[in-house]
């Protein structure tokens, strides 16, 4: 039996209209997309320029052909639309249950698009779907609506932030997991869908169970190996946090809105920090041996290492409670960490003082309800900046706010902020795994050479593993090495990783291709000018240089010609798309 | 880039003199070394998502009786040593028929799915996705694997290959060199300066590879003083320390080690429980293979490598099995260590330690390797003569 050509289906919903249907979806989509990311950029195929909130424009939940079996990490869901606050194509994906689960109602993907005339949430289980009306929920918390619905199997909720068209409002999951960054929460919010539930109970089948079992023994192995994964310093005993330390030794740590790279008091936020203070427990998302998620002794989830960092040494706050407030704060408002609290941090820079810990928690709300200056901080850093006359000051790439990550501490992450097609993101490429943590070797952060190739290598390995849906901390250990041979055991269908990779490449040319429809050019694929004029906090034998601008430049050509883009980063030809399955 | 790689292979001695082809990729292709390899190195990487190739001979024809000992129909080979069941898995062999028509193809087509190759003719090509340095391990640890595999088979199976018996007698003769710590200075401990702590760490992380312990990147070393235990980072060149040595404190009250070496865990315990200030783990591969060779007929333990329980002894240098990282090795070498201040994991390698310094750890695991290069020989040498007579 081979699992990937059994029958995949997919839920189309209208919410115009209210009609939805259970259709197939062709198996050479599956094949040349995988799923997850791969499956929903294509999907947006032909309505890629739509505006985000405008009706019509699609947004796709989607599993991958891992998903619902114990291949490790691999029960994760990515949500793709195009994005309000970067109008890049955009996908994120989540952990929690909510992906085991909409594959246990017999569905692959769910696709919605329209408008409902009033708040809905959409409800599936593998025996059918209906449309719940969603009046008494709207205005409602994350915490609020999904103890409201679970009796319906995993929720994924936008807050009042998502109704309000913040442009950095998350889908959230009901076991805390977000759906970050880019702003789809809003995406939902025009279309007055205020949740979606699934739940299921139906078996993924595994067609070659033998070469799955020694495939998964062998992922296992690597974990084990992996420092930074299974190590007593590693993520699963420490969750992201365990990053504050390192960052802070590496000089890396944007600070005051990236005017230094070290703030003094990190260590009030540190893994070991916040295990001292809230008893930090294990969790993960479904079937996931790393668990790289904690909570606290009352159950809630703590925050990430993006997240106490940006709280933190970005505001110059050094209270845990306080970061810790605003982590549970923007996950009840459904309002993504790092771009609030970089839009704060810029808007203080800007005012000319940084948000004091007792101000945040007031600001959170006023943005999430788009109330006095909240409405203007709740579309994002840019627009701010731009607003306060100061738009040097918006650390973003493409409007998207950059995380932890200082890039003059690691120049292939200044690269990849670049390149990113969904913007400043850490994820895309993720070359801290071997600038920083070196994993799987270690490469010169401070030296560009080589690094064009190493990001587009990466951006496909990414755009291959975000499709299937698998965690990207599971490749501090394995590699794609070991999940095409998952791959091959679920399916019955040999898979390589290069096939993967070269999978990967068609994903990410067709984002870019959509960007570039919707205007974006190589002016777009740079850094704020703070990166190549300012140093960043040298000290300790470290030296942190600003960006040599020519040389950036440089590599940026080189990365053009390794995709077989023109120098200005432009398409050779149109006919991309058409040559695409 | 491609210049220090080829001086790594020859400074290892895995390569033969002249016989290596490098090629890597930036926007451009750039290829090195003999004029057949690096073309073949360049033709398969321009099939393949990655950053760099190596082709080489290597200095043994270990890796190549291997391939020509397996059965016809075989497609890879499957040492059973720890690095390269937890990084290789199995090493696929590519034979002559099918590289006749397209060798880059053939062998680009088997190294988009593993790390190295065994190319009949050829010898061992690996690939780096990420970097050079990155195919030039993949090179060693298919070198090293070979190696190992190769001294179990022959012990097992004798030789069967014609000139097989004098190729080994050569390697016995010329290649390998005494073994020895003499001519090696070692700070005398206790060492308590953070500078002479480092400084030291990096010599021995440079002997340890000078002196073939280690291929020049596995392995690990470290040094404790007071709450703090100075330990290589993971994936560090034991040869190349400088930068990539990691301050720990002992109560874990900050996570920057989180880059240490996965047998951090390992180390600590190992200082919890004899007191020892140095500990050295390598790979030599007499050791190495000497600990997968066990006596005991029905043993119900299917995966020895990892659930065997039993402490063995060679010599007087205790056996136990365990995984690296998270695995059981952190729980099973500490309490056999103390005494003898050395131990040897199940297809793994060598852990000894320092009362005070590392000379002692140096001696040690010099020792280890020679004993079982002895009892090695000496089991060879029997099972020769035992062949000899039955024929
Ligand atoms: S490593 Fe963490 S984020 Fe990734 S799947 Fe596991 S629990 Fe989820």
């Amino acid at each position: 039996m081979s699992g990937m050509s059994l029958r995949q289906y997919m839920l189309v919903v209208d919410l115009s209209s209210g009609r939805m249907r259970r259709e197939e979806i062709p198996p050479e989509l599956l094949r040349a997309y995988l799923g997850g990311r791969g499956l929903g950029v294509r999907l947006l195929r032909g309505r890629h320029t739509l505006s985000p909130f405008d009706p019509a424009m699609p947004v796709v939940f989607a599993v991958g052909p891992l998903c619902g079996t114990p291949a490790p990490t691999s029960a994760r869901l990515s949500v793709v639309s195009r994005s309000p606050l970067t109008g890049t194509v955009y996908d994120c994906s989540a952990g929690g249950r909510f992906a085991w689960r909409l594959r246990a109602a017999g569905l692959f993907a769910i696709l919605i698009e329209g408008k409902s005339p009033r708040p809905v949430a959409l409800a599936v289980s593998s025996a059918g779907e209906e449309l719940l009306p969603a009046d008494a929920l709207w205005g409602k918390g994350v915490g609020e609506t999904v103890r409201a619905l679970s009796d319906r199997g995993s929720v994924a909720t936008i807050g009042p932030a998502g109704e309000n068209g913040v442009l950095f409002s998350n889908i959230l999951m009901g076991e805390g997991n977000a759906v970050g960054r880019g702003g789809l929460g809003a995406v939902l919010g025009r279309k007055n869908l205020k949740a979606v539930t699934v739940d299921g109970d139906l078996r993924i089948p595994v067609a070659d169970r033998e070469r799955f079992d020694r495939a998964r023994a062998d992922v296992l192995r690597l974990f084990r190996a992996s420092p930074v994964i299974f190590g007593e310093l590693g993520i699963s005993e420490y969750g992201t946090p365990a990053l504050v330390d390192l960052m802070r030794q590496r000089r890396m740590a944007p600070t005051e809105n990236f005017r230094r790279t070290v703030f003094e008091d990190s260590s009030a936020y540190s893994g070991p920090a916040i295990r001292a203070a809230y008893g930090a427990k294990k969790e993960g998302c479904y079937g996931c041996p790393i668990r790289c998620k904690k909570r606290a002794s009352d159950e809630r989830p703590l925050p990430e290492y993006e997240t106490v960092s940006h709280f933190g040494a970005l505001n110059a706050i050094s209270d845990l409670h306080s970061i810790v407030r605003s982590n549970d704060a923007c996950n009840d408002l459904g309002m993504d960490t790092i771009s609030a609290a970089a839009t704060l941090s810029a808007w203080g820079e800007a005012r000319g003082r940084f948000p004091a810990a007792e101000e945040i928690g007031p600001l959170l709300h006023d943005i999430a309800h788009r109330r006095g200056e909240g409405d203007l901080l709740a579309e994002g850093s840019r627009r701010v900046a731009e607003a306060l006359g100061k738009p040097e000051l918006s650390m973003s790439v493409k409007s998207l706010e950059l995380p932890a990550y200082d890039p003059r501490g690691a120049y292939g992450m200044a690269l990849a902020y670049a390149t990113s097609n969904r913007g400043g993101c850490h994820l895309r490429a993720y070359p801290i795994s071997h600038e920083i943590l070196r994993k799987p070797v270690a490469s010169d952060r401070f030296s560009f050479s080589g690094k064009a190739r190493m990001i587009k290598i990466a951006e496909d390995t990414n755009a291959a593993v975000d499709s299937l849906v698998a965690c990207k901390f599971a490749f501090f250990g394995a590699s794609l090495e070991e999940y095409a041979e998952l791959l091959s055991g679920v399916t019955g269908e040999p898979r390589t990783p290069q096939g993967l990779k070269e999978i990967g490449e068609r994903i990410w040319l067709t984002e870019r291709f959509y960007n570039a429809r919707n205007g974006f050019t190589r002016a777009d694929d740079d850094l704020p000018t703070r990166f190549f004029t300012e140093a960043g906090s040298s000290g300790e034998g470290i030296d942190v240089p600003p960006i040599d601008r020519a040389r950036f430049g440089e590599e940026l050509t080189k990365y053009y010609r390794i995709r077989g883009l023109r120098d200005d980063g432009s398409f050779p030809d149109d006919g991309f798309l058409e040559r695409q399955p | 880039m491609i210049a220090k790689t080829a001086e790594k292979l020859y400074r290892d001695c895995s390569v033969v003199q002249g016989r290596v082809g490098i090629a890597a990729q930036d926007d451009v292709m750039l290829s090195e070394g003999a004029p057949d390899l690096s073309r073949l190195a360049a033709d398969v990487l321009s099939r393949l998502s990655c950053l760099g190739v190596v082709a080489a001979s290597p200095s043994l024809p270990f890796a190549s009786y291997l391939l020509r000992r397996s059965n016809a129909d075989a497609k890879a080979i499957v040492p059973l040593d720890t690095e390269t069941r937890t990084f290789l898995h199995d090493i696929p062999i590519v034979r002559r028929e099918e590289l006749s028509r397209d060798p880059a193809g053939a062998i680009a087509a088997h190294l988009s799915k593993r790390k190295g190759v065994i190319a009949e003719g050829v010898g061992i090509v690996a690939s780096g996705p990420v970097t050079l340095e990155q195919a030039y391990i993949h090179y060693s640890s298919v070198f090293h694997a070979a190696f190992v595999k190769y001294l179990l088979d022959a012990l097992q199976a004798g030789f069967v290959l014609p000139g097989e018996a004098e190729a080994f007698r050569s390697f016995r003769d010329t290649f390998l060199q005494p073994l020895t710590a003499e001519g090696l200075p070692f700070r005398p401990g206790p060492l308590d300066a953070p500078e002479e702590v480092l400084a030291e760490i990096r010599a021995v992380g440079r002997y340890t590879v000078l002196r073939g312990l280690v291929d020049s990147f596995f392995g690990n070393i470290s040094y404790r003083v007071g709450d703090t235990i100075f330990i290589s980072q993971t994936a560090a060149s034991l040869d190349e320390l400088a930068g990539c040595i990691d301050p720990v404190p002992t109560d874990n009250r900050s996570t920057t080690g989180i880059t240490a070496s996965s047998e951090l865990l390992a180390h600590r315990r190992i200082y919890e429980a004899t007191g020892a200030r140095a500990i050295l783990h390598g790979h030599p591969k007499f050791a190495v293979a000497m600990s997968m060779l066990c006596d005991v007929k029905d043993c119900p333990v299917k995966d020895c490598w990892k659930d065997c329980t039993r402490v063995r002894m060679l010599g007087d240098t205790p056996i136990v099995a365990g995984e690296i990282g998270a695995g059981g090795l952190a729980v099973r070498v500490p309490p056999v260590i103390g005494g003898p201040g050395k131990a040897i994991v199940y297809g793994h390698g060598v852990f000894a330690i320092g009362r005070d310094g590392f000379e002692e750890a140096f001696r040690s695991m010099v020792d280890v390797e020679n004993r079982c290069r002895e009892e090695y020989f000496r089991r060879l040498d029997a099972r020769t003569e035992r062949q000899s007579k039955s024929e």
